[in-house]
């Protein structure tokens, strides 16, 4: 069994065979952010990204498949979402941290969510390694307030019967 | 009323107890050295553990032994599982993003 403390902690990586400063323009900038952010169905319009220590990241998450549109208006959630973030580390090609604040989820007091990425080049190759906090995360909370949360209710009837 | 399992461990003296449950079962006396805190507070951290499914109590005599359950576990690892593939699936776009623009054309 996982250590509890490591349950917070999950990280996800990647080696991409490309430069440095691809990897760094697809987090930091306007058209990279929006190329890659949005999940299947979704897609992102980001208002604001300052790629610098302390800058603001302002976007729009939108359902934009009509399966999406349904589905979101079927739970009766809204078929956009602003979020608003900070760059909260930001050493240029080497490491970042994304810290979003997360205010949308009826009746859980605002709070902070903070991912964590580190590049680390090697030949022309380079290992990018998310580190993020499931339990503070937006994406979980997300996915929890859109109510996949059901499965969980599966499960305690698997386990109840 | 059901508590959600990441809210349950979301404290940390929970977490604490919790880890201390994982060498066996433990009366509630043992806990509150672990915890750090009054037994009260060790009491109420113990009942929505229950609630939650972490922990299970038994009667032993005088005392209450305190045990974990392994069911909340298994929905945390599933939880987790769906997590991570979220992530995963967002990288796997990361890379389709970085491969279309290293075909697009430089604009230098």
């Amino acid at each position: 069994m996982q250590r509890v403390t490591d349950m917070q902690k999950v990280t996800v990586e990647r080696t991409y065979q490309a430069r440095l400063g691809e990897l760094w323009d697809l987090w930091t900038t306007k058209d990279g952010f929006e190329s890659w952010w949005a999940p299947e169905g979704f897609r992102v319009e980001v208002h604001r990204l300052e790629g610098q220590m302390g800058g603001a990241l302002h976007y729009t998450m939108i359902a934009d498949s009509a399966e999406m549109v349904a589905a979101m208006t079927q739970m009766g959630r809204p078929t956009s979402t602003e979020s608003r973030g900070t760059f909260t580390q930001f050493q240029p090609q080497t490491r970042l941290a994304l810290t979003h604040h997360i205010d949308f989820v009826p009746g859980v007091p605002p709070y902070d969510s903070t991912m964590a990425v580190e590049f680390f080049p090697s030949g022309s190759r380079v290992r990018m390694v998310v580190t993020l906090d499931p339990m503070h995360d937006e994406q979980m909370t997300r996915m929890a307030e859109m109510g996949l949360n059901s499965q969980l209710g599966k499960l305690d009837r698997r386990f109840a019967s | 009323m059901q508590i959600d399992p990441f809210e349950a461990l979301a404290d940390p003296t929970r977490r604490r107890i919790v880890e201390a449950l994982r060498e066996g079962e433990r009366p509630v006396g043992d806990l509150v050295d672990v915890a750090g805190i009054h037994q009260s507070g060790v009491s109420r951290h113990l009942r929505i553990l229950q609630e939650s499914g972490f922990v299970a109590m038994r009667p032993d005599g005088q005392r209450r032994l305190y045990s974990l359950r392994p069911e909340p576990f298994l929905q945390l690892d599933d939880w987790l599982a769906h997590y991570r593939k979220t992530w995963e699936s967002r990288l796997d776009r990361f890379g389709d993003a970085l491969q279309r623009k290293r075909k697009a054309p430089c604009k230098e």
